[in-house]
């Protein structure tokens, strides 16, 4: 076990080092620099001249690539974005917490009403659960993210006033943010009013964020269920004289739960992907909003380090989900 | 004719024939699929019609109709009110029916043709080729569509070739795996080996004995990706990387803005939204049907 953890860790360095490359490649390729974005119609030769140099953006590639390299690795430093001039590690810091903290929650809410969903669905196979459980998943996969994230808003936010439109929290609330994880930051500063209005700032993008996953959820948790159900380890249970709760939690539903485990893993790419719409309908300022401004502005410091992040969290993501794979199922033996 | 040979024949003729009007006798008899095909005719009447059944410019609009606040709802006049440069919503949307099909449509043949050749190649030569071909579009599928999509707009430049493209590349490994599949279990048919004893070139064996026969699976996934293609055009243009021209009456780019006059002028983020649902879902609605037609797991039950 071990073993296999410090491999699959050893090879994240090679996967790594290829994907730092093609960024930057992908970098370079986008046509325009940082100085055409920040200064658009008013750019001179000069003033070129001058905004590349102050980012070492004069030099051949291999060296700027190089350099990037090393700042990266041995300083620990991933640079200064050219827009607000922040260290890009400290904007990480504020963007980084803010999408896990809306994925975390939108998972939550696609687990907490998918896997029951799908289960019922497959116990009463056919039945109205049946039913609901396939117009749920087919409404998920067929309703663009961006417009689910409007109609919520529209529907909640404007027409019933019940729930805020933008942003992570109220400006009226004023709290430290040791962890940047806001729901963390008011358990610790034990405010009870500030935890109840980052909730309700949450509860709209999450689950406009979790609606394809809830769909995927249920539908794979409905045919786990419906193909474990058939197995002759459960008739033999049912036919000792198991109490049915009993080969339905032990029998059925643990075996059920590892292709659930997978799709998690695999949700990571589409959350993100989800992550960049939902973010730009609520204003929340996260990894996604970050990143395609970036793009517009030829941020180069924030794209080299924001992709190669999320690209780390990705894939440290899918160890973990293989992992998770041995705890549930004893029969898999990572070799 | 010996005997063995009109047999031959037979199968040939009609073994095509009976899978097709199998399936097609099981799909009609799927309510949800027929929805799905309504659906779908709706969708591609309105685009291939657009000029006769829009009844103004879905371009120009005419500022003066905006009363000072933005934006007049629907009325007996404006079926779909109006919107915030002036035009008639109706117009657009309909006129919008005929980009997402268009971008959708050739950004699904870029991805099916690039991904069938790149997946016949590593099915049927395997060894290296597969080995590359396969890591390649493993590291493909582990970047996030929308996200690749953006990037490579982002590095083409704004424009509706640009955005088939991109939406294109994204679906080119889906195929491509989809394909090696078939492929590698069609290799294994006694048929193959049989027109390989006699003689046949190995690109002719995949042209006209492996191809047809791995088709019906390659069919299920090209309906179902052009709702993913229809989805992911609108989430560009919703972003801001659409068509060039801010004009253009595409329905993710028609959503961009409406955030903002979602208080006042609901409709206009409303109806886009739902013209891009219910194409999506008629894609869906058949991709489902069709698989659950085709698969062979399911002959005979209907």
């Amino acid at each position: 076990m071990l073993r296999f953890v410090i491999r699959r860790l050893l090879l994240l360095v090679p996967i790594l080092l290829g994907l730092s490359i093609l960024v930057f490649a992908w970098i370079r390729a986008l046509p325009g620099g940082p100085a055409e974005a920040l200064l658009g119609e008013r750019l001179t030769p000069e003033s070129r001249q001058q905004i590349e140099e102050q980012y070492g953006l004069d030099d051949p590639v291999f060296v700027q690539y190089w350099r990037y390299l090393k700042t990266t690795v041995v300083d620990r430093d991933l640079g200064t974005s050219i827009n607000t001039r922040r260290p890009v590690s400290e904007e990480l810091k504020e963007r980084f917490p803010a999408t896990i903290e809306l994925a975390v929650a939108a998972m939550l809410f696609a687990m907490v009403l998918g896997v029951p969903l799908g289960y019922v669905a497959a116990k009463r196979y056919g039945g109205p659960v049946d039913q609901a459980s396939l117009v749920v998943s087919l409404l998920g996969v067929s309703m663009p993210i961006f417009f689910l994230a409007i109609l919520l808003k529209y529907i909640f936010a404007i027409q019933l006033g019940l729930l805020p439109t933008v942003g992570r929290i109220s400006v009226l609330i004023d709290i430290e943010h040791p962890t940047n994880f806001y729901v963390l930051d008011a358990i610790i500063a034990g405010d009870p009013e500030a935890l109840w209005d980052v909730i309700k700032h949450l509860i709209l993008p999450a689950i406009a964020l979790g609606s394809i996953p809830l769909a995927i959820v249920a539908r794979i948790t409905r045919a786990a269920t419906l193909d474990v159900q058939n197995e002759d380890y459960v008739r033999t249970a049912r036919a000792k004289g198991l109490p049915p709760r009993i080969v339905d939690t032990r029998h059925i539903f643990r075996n059920a739960l590892l292709p659930i485990a997978t799709i998690i893993g695999l949700q990571t790419g589409l959350l993100l992907s989800g992550a960049v719409l939902t973010e730009t309908v609520f204003a929340w300022p996260g990894m996604g909003t970050w990143l395609v401004e970036a793009i517009d502005n030829r941020n180069y410091p924030v794209l080299q380090g924001g992709i190669l992040f999320v690209s780390l969290v990705f894939v440290l993501v899918n160890l973990l989900v293989d992992l998770s794979y041995a705890l549930i199922n004893p029969r898999i033996r990572v070799s | 004719m010996s005997v063995a040979e009109a047999e031959a024949r037979e199968v040939q003729f009609e073994a095509p024939a009976g899978l097709w009007r199998d399936a097609w006798h099981r799909l009609r008899h799927n309510p949800s699929a027929m929805v799905g095909f309504a659906l779908i005719g709706l969708f591609v009447f309105v685009a291939v019609f657009a000029p006769v059944i829009a009844p103004e410019d879905p371009r120009t609009g005419d500022l003066s109709r905006l009363e000072g606040s933005c934006c007049p709802g629907p009325s007996a006049e404006h079926w779909f009110g109006i919107d915030q440069q002036g035009r008639d919503e109706f117009s657009r949307v309909v006129y919008g029916a005929r980009y997402s099909l268009l971008i959708g449509v050739v950004s699904v043949a870029v991805g099916l043709s690039i991904g069938l050749v790149l997946g016949a190649i590593a099915g049927y030569f395997g060894g290296v080729a597969d080995s590359v071909l396969m890591r390649l579009m493993d590291i493909m599928l582990s970047i996030p569509g929308l996200l690749l999509a953006i990037g490579i707009v982002a590095m083409l430049g704004p424009g509706i070739t640009q955005i088939m493209v991109a939406v294109g590349v994204t679906q080119i490994p889906i195929f491509a795996r989809l394909m090696r599949g078939s492929v590698l279990a069609a290799r294994e048919n006694d048929y193959v080996t049989a027109a390989r004893a006699v003689g046949v070139s190995k690109p002719a064996i995949l042209g006209s004995h492996i191809l047809p026969n791995a088709m019906s699976p390659v069919i299920v996934q090209a309906t179902l990706a052009l709702a993913t293609a229809i989805i992911d055009v609108a989430g560009l243009g919703f972003l801001g990387l659409g068509p060039q021209d801010p004009a253009t009456p595409e329905w993710g780019t028609m959503l961009t803005d409406t955030t903002r006059y979602l208080q006042t002028a609901p409709h206009l983020a409303l109806i886009p939204g739902i013209a891009i649902v219910i194409s999506v879902l008629g894609f869906n609605l058949v991709g489902d049907g069709l698989r659950e037609a085709l698969d062979p797991k399911f002959r005979g039950r209907a």
